[in-house]
């Protein structure tokens, strides 16, 4: 089975190799929960959040916001409890990098909370995973019950009088419970349907309670952080996008896997030196970086540094680093099918542009897929994607709009072509 | 149509009992809510109507919105299904690499369309969106289980497996 | 409190309200300033989904929707400008591309919020080609309610009407995305005492009431303001009016009384106004001890000389009266100003039939104006039936036949032993089966007046409708029989108010000067008459708001 390590590995993931990792014993053998045991005993929860701050570590969940400042935002005060939620909801097509660290390092993760909950004033973390990742769910409770058997939750941890509890729970099959505040409305035991804002969870989240909602990736870094120092963190990867991330490569590559990488890496390294390449002795059509909300590059343009600052000049994001790669034989208007498909399917349905422009796109795409597509068809996605950005109560529309707006961008050769043949003209492309 | 079950079988003592422990984790008991549907499907496959009106009463809330959560979200199902749930992925990097292909190919074996069950009552059929595999393609979820790395005949034996 | 300006105008408005709120809080929502709308409701609690109410609000790059969006003092907003058109346009397309083309057969067509805005907002033809999505077409939703998915745009306003208002929560959205529907629990149908509310709040033809459905197009109806009559909270209402009939109604907002809403047995009880037993012509009491058909003069002149011989033989103290809670204050005041003159008004009291209530709006007593009768001075019945019973009384005046309730043990046979029995009354009653004289009255849809509701808010009721037969409001035919037993009601140098015999014999009746001389007579209604009361009605002094 795959998940075992990454094929390069980094201070994430260099002992997930080693079976026992995974255990409390095995973790702890390897300098596990120092890093906690001293932000605990020795550091205020003020220097806690300022070091992570002076880290620049970004939220790797996706929208790469800063973990340190995030953590700021909660309030000090004692009169209500504080809550921070672990988004374990990983379901970004391409994305599996999640599934990885908490079936290989769930106490890494657990120690990050640890830290996180110091910081913060939380009493209490819940671990909200995916309903389809049974094993994450099964490791990463045992992980639970064996750290809170060892006194690392619960009452006075580690004789300092903090008290931190956590707990699991898992979701039941919907993508936007990955999205913070619909996530926080699952929990709640309601449809995970995303709420207004403002309130901003920090001032009305979980039950109603000031809440922080961390990726499950942000919470590993947070114990190496602390351990080896801000500055430490902030000399790996770019100024503005420090530390390492796993990638996770798929599609048409010889070595489909995960990759930790210091981000500002660059994208044709990562395929061409690390995996493998494109198989067959085929040539690179087009890639996705980070996930599938993210605009497309083509062939031309993946000599960039995996970092926002870079990506965004070419108008994509480095989203959650799953790079989706599909060579020439692929048929850029099915891949708009299948991914105008997803988010269809996914939409919660409160917003008008999101509810109706996904049902909309997804039935224009296909009709072009199938050889009945207008000419003016092309445009009028684009116009429909346009009207899908900007002002919903989440970004998931926005998530909609703009792999479209990619594939359109770089890749229109392939839908006039569908639309003036009547047919696809890629008789090897990925069949629908 | 399922028949009803007897009231005292709609929620048996030792599901509540999980139920009530799980809603002593949460500030409110509501937040109980999904793990509930999970503990009450895991008997039978489904949640039915009586045993969503029974969830109602122990979370104080209206059966409707019992009924609204369960088709809401994906792996919650208010009608009898196969025994077992085969799932193909069929998201973009599985289907570049062949899942619908994988997918036409148990279409076929078993002989049902994607949301039918098999006529011996075995298997239900379906597609789901990424599962975090993308490396591992095409692969299948069945039930709790992955399967990565599959070609057709590999995933036609382990369908074959499932009694 | 905050200033804020709202396409170049300043405005103070109360700080805690958002945009949409503080708009009509101001009265100018749609009614000066246009922000078009759907999910937003300001009864409702705020949803935010339809994305339509978007405004342009300086210090924030992307749009902001009005609905959720707290005022702040210094704050500048556009409503009107091209960023904001455009994005009204963006959600109607997408609202209309899967919304069917029933505008033909639909009964929402003429007050419809899609219509309406996508003439303003719209564009003039469709791009989309791809079929609509199917959905449920006419389903009975539950007694009062036709249901159409199709034409559904999800604004959920019903889902949260019936879980914030008659708290039975009916109504759920299942599923997910555009396959999302309305739908109830099976089973489990749309059943609350307020479930026509739907049809009101829904800005679309998606939920209709049957029993409007296909009756008419709204565009013939002319709304006439009004009240409820079937209890006494007096929900305002507007009477959709076409033809001389009354073919519905809606309720009216009124913050102090029903909000936007009303119960759906008051909203049905326009039915009465039209209905088969109306209570058609004047008829008197033969020798032969039938009724028989009569004139309406003949009837007044039979009242009238049974009252003198009464008087004659026995003083005015034979007389008695039981006001009608139906009648307005107008009436009711001739009543009394009829028995101050005879001499007779120790004797008078208002019967009240009472029925269940809820903490929402409907209210024990099944009547408009029971409290305007007890604040004119008419007290419980029991005295009044007392001396029937003791045979101090031989002439009972009965304006309305509340009290044959069972409540208060008056049987037909107390009545029997009456000498004579005039009845003035809207429906048919077994009351008729004892009266010597029975005059048809009008009902508060066919009158100028004013009613006095439970929490002693004074409304106005205007004609909406003429009667089909002859009839006059019961203060107009008390007038008549006044001046046929050689009485005047209004008359002197003090008074304002006049009944001036005309050259047909006829009588002037001026509600407008009775209801001032209301006001003079009675403090409570000093200031409070049917010109001063206004849309929305005014208390009566020494009440509440």
């Amino acid at each position: 089975m795959g998940l075992e390590a990454p094929y390069v590995t980094g201070y994430l993931s260099e002992h997930f190799a080693e079976g026992d990792y995974g255990t409390l014993d095995g973790y702890i053998a390897r300098g596990g929960y120092e890093a906690a045991k001293r932000a605990l005993t020795q550091l205020t929860p003020t220097q806690v959040v300022d070091e992570v701050k002076a880290s620049g570590l970004q939220g790797r969940g996706g929208a790469g916001f800063p973990t340190g400042q995030k953590w700021s935002f909660m309030p000090a005060g004692r009169d209500k409890p504080k809550y921070l939620v672990c988004n374990a909801d990983e379901s970004e097509p391409g994305s599996f990098k999640d599934r990885l660290l908490m079936e290989r390092a769930p106490h890494l993760m657990l120690e990050g909370i640890l830290i996180g909950a110091f910081g913060t004033g939380a009493e209490k973390t819940f671990v909200y995973v995916r309903g389809e990742y049974a094993e994450s769910a099964r490791r990463v409770q045992r992980a639970i019950d064996q750290a809170t058997a060892r006194g690392l939750f619960g009452a006075n941890i580690l004789g300092t009088g903090f008290r931190h509890d956590v707990m699991l729970m898992r979701g039941a099959g919907a993508y936007i419970c990955g999205e913070e505040t619909g996530l926080l409305e699952s929990l709640e035991g309601k449809k995970g349907q995303p709420r207004k804002k403002p309130p901003f969870p920090a001032q009305y989240g979980a039950f109603g309670m000031p809440t922080t909602v961390n990726n499950v990736e942000t919470f590993c870094h947070v114990p190496h952080i602390l351990r080896r120092g801000a500055a430490w963190f902030k000399g790996i990867g770019t100024d503005k996008s420090p530390g390492n991330t796993i990638f996770g490569v798929s599609g048409h590559v010889a070595r489909p896997g995960l990759y930790e990488l210091p981000l500002g890496t660059k994208l044709d390294t990562i395929l061409f030196e690390h995996a493998g390449g494109v198989p067959g002795g085929r040539k690179v059509k087009g890639v996705i970086p980070g996930g599938m909300s993210m605009p497309i590059l083509p062939a031309g343009m993946l000599d960039v540094p995996m970092a926002n600052e870079f990506l965004r000049e070419r108008k994509t994001m480095l989203g959650t680093g799953g790079i989706m790669v599909m060579d020439e034989t692929t048929c850029m208007v099915r891949v708009g099918c299948v991914i105008s498909y997803f988010f269809r399917d996914e939409s919660c349905g409160q917003c008008t542009q999101c509810r109706e422009g996904t049902g909309w796109m997804h039935k224009v795409l296909n009709r072009i897929e199938r050889g009945a597509g207008n000419p003016d068809d092309v445009d009028l996605l684009l116009d429909v994607a346009g009207k899908m950005e900007g002002t919903t109560i989440c970004a998931f529309s926005d998530a909609a709009a703009w792999p479209i707006q990619g594939l359109l961008r770089h890749f229109r050769a392939d839908f006039d072509a569908h639309v003036k043949l009547g047919r696809c003209p890629f008789p090897e492309s990925f069949a629908l | 149509m399922v028949s009803e079950a007897a009231p005292a079988a709609v929620l048996p003592a030792e599901t509540r009992a999980a139920i009530e422990r799980e809603i002593a984790k949460y500030p409110q008991r509501r937040g109980a809510l999904l793990p509930a549907l999970h503990l009450v499907q895991a008997e039978r496959g489904f949640i039915s109507r009586e045993q969503a009106r029974a969830l109602a009463e122990i979370f104080e809330i209206r059966p409707i919105e019992v009924m609204e959560v369960v088709s809401f979200y994906n792996m919650f199902y208010d009608r009898p299904q196969g025994r077992h749930h085969v799932y193909v992925c069929t998201n973009l990097p599985c289907s570049l690499r062949g899942a619908r292909q994988l997918l036409g190919a148990l279409e076929s074996h078993l002989g049902v369309k994607p949301g039918e069950t098999t006529k011996d009552g075995r298997i239900t059929l379906g597609h789901e969106e990424c599962l975090g595999a993308c490396a591992y393609a095409p692969m299948l979820r069945v039930d709790e289980t992955y399967y990565e790395n599959l070609d057709v005949e590999q995933a036609r034996q382990i369908v074959d497996r499932l009694a | 409190m905050a200033r804020i300006t709202i396409d170049d105008q300043s405005y103070d408005v109360a700080d805690g309200r958002t945009v949409l709120q503080a708009l009509d809080d101001l009265g100018l929502l749609m009614n000066g300033v246009d922000v078009p709308h759907y999910c937003w409701h300001p009864k409702l609690s705020i949803d935010g989904s339809c994305r339509l109410c978007q405004v342009e609000i300086e210090g924030f790059p992307k749009l902001q929707i009005a609905c959720n969006t707290p005022v702040k003092d210094g704050m500048v907003i556009r409503t009107q400008n091209e960023r904001v058109k455009t994005a009204r346009e963006g959600v109607m397309e997408l609202l209309l591309v899967n919304h069917p083309l029933d505008c033909p057969i639909c009964d929402q067509a003429g007050e419809c919020k899609l219509q309406d805005y996508a003439y303003e907002y719209g564009a003039a033809h469709a791009r989309t080609r791809e079929p609509r999505r199917p959905a449920k077409k006419r389903v009975e939703l539950g007694p009062t309610i036709v249901f159409d998915q199709e034409r559904c745009i999800l604004c959920r306003r019903c889902v949260r009407f019936c879980r914030e208002v008659p708290g039975t929560g009916e109504l759920m959205v299942q599923g997910r995305g555009d396959q999302s529907v309305i739908e109830t629990a099976p089973g489990e149908p749309l059943a609350n005492d307020y479930s026509m509310n739907v049809a009101d709040i829904c800005p679309v033809g998606a939920l209709t009431t049957k029993d409007f459905r296909f009756k008419i197009r709204v565009w013939f109806l002319e709304d006439v303001p009004g009240v409820c009559t079937g209890c006494a909270n007096g929900c305002n209402v507007h009477l959709g009016v076409a033809n001389n009939r009354v073919y519905r109604y809606v309720p009216r907002r009124n913050d102090a009384v029903n909000e936007t809403w009303m119960c759906d047995e008051g909203r049905l009880s326009y039915k009465r106004i039209g209905g088969e037993d109306r209570l058609r012509e004047p008829q008197l009491r033969g020798a032969d001890g039938r009724l028989v058909a009569a004139s309406f003069d003949a009837a007044i002149e039979e009242a009238a000389a049974r009252i003198r011989r009464a008087i004659d033989a026995s003083g005015p103290g034979v007389v008695v009266a039981l006001a009608s809670p139906h009648a307005t204050n107008e009436d009711l005041f001739t009543l009394r100003r009829l028995l101050e003159v005879l001499g007779s008004s120790s004797a008078a009291g208002v019967a009240v039939s009472n029925g269940r209530s809820d903490s929402l709006l409907i209210k024990a007593e099944k009547a408009a104006n029971a409290t305007g009768a007890r604040a004119l001075g008419f007290g419980a019945p029991g005295p009044v039936l007392d001396r029937i019973r003791g045979g101090g009384a031989r002439v009972l005046i009965a304006l309305g036949h509340d009290v044959l309730d069972p409540a208060f043990g008056a049987s037909e046979e107390l009545f029997r032993s009456l000498d004579t029995l005039i009845l003035l009354d809207t429906h048919h009653s077994a009351l008729e089966r004892v009266a010597h004289v029975v005059l048809p009255a009008r009902v508060a849809a066919e009158k100028l007046g004013t009613l006095t509701n439970f929490a002693g808010r004074v409304q106005k009721v205007e004609p909406a409708v003429e009667p089909a037969h002859l009839a006059y409001s019961e203060g107009e035919a008390l007038l008549r029989l006044a001046r046929a037993i050689g009485l005047t009601l209004f008359g002197g140098p003090a008074s304002e108010a006049r009944s001036e015999p005309e050259a047909s014999g006829g009588i002037r009746w001026e509600p407008r000067s009775i209801s001032r001389a209301i006001g003079a007579a009675v403090p409570a209604f000093a200031g409070v008459d049917i010109d001063s009361v206004g849309a929305e009605g005014l208390p009566l002094r020494g009440t509440g708001p």
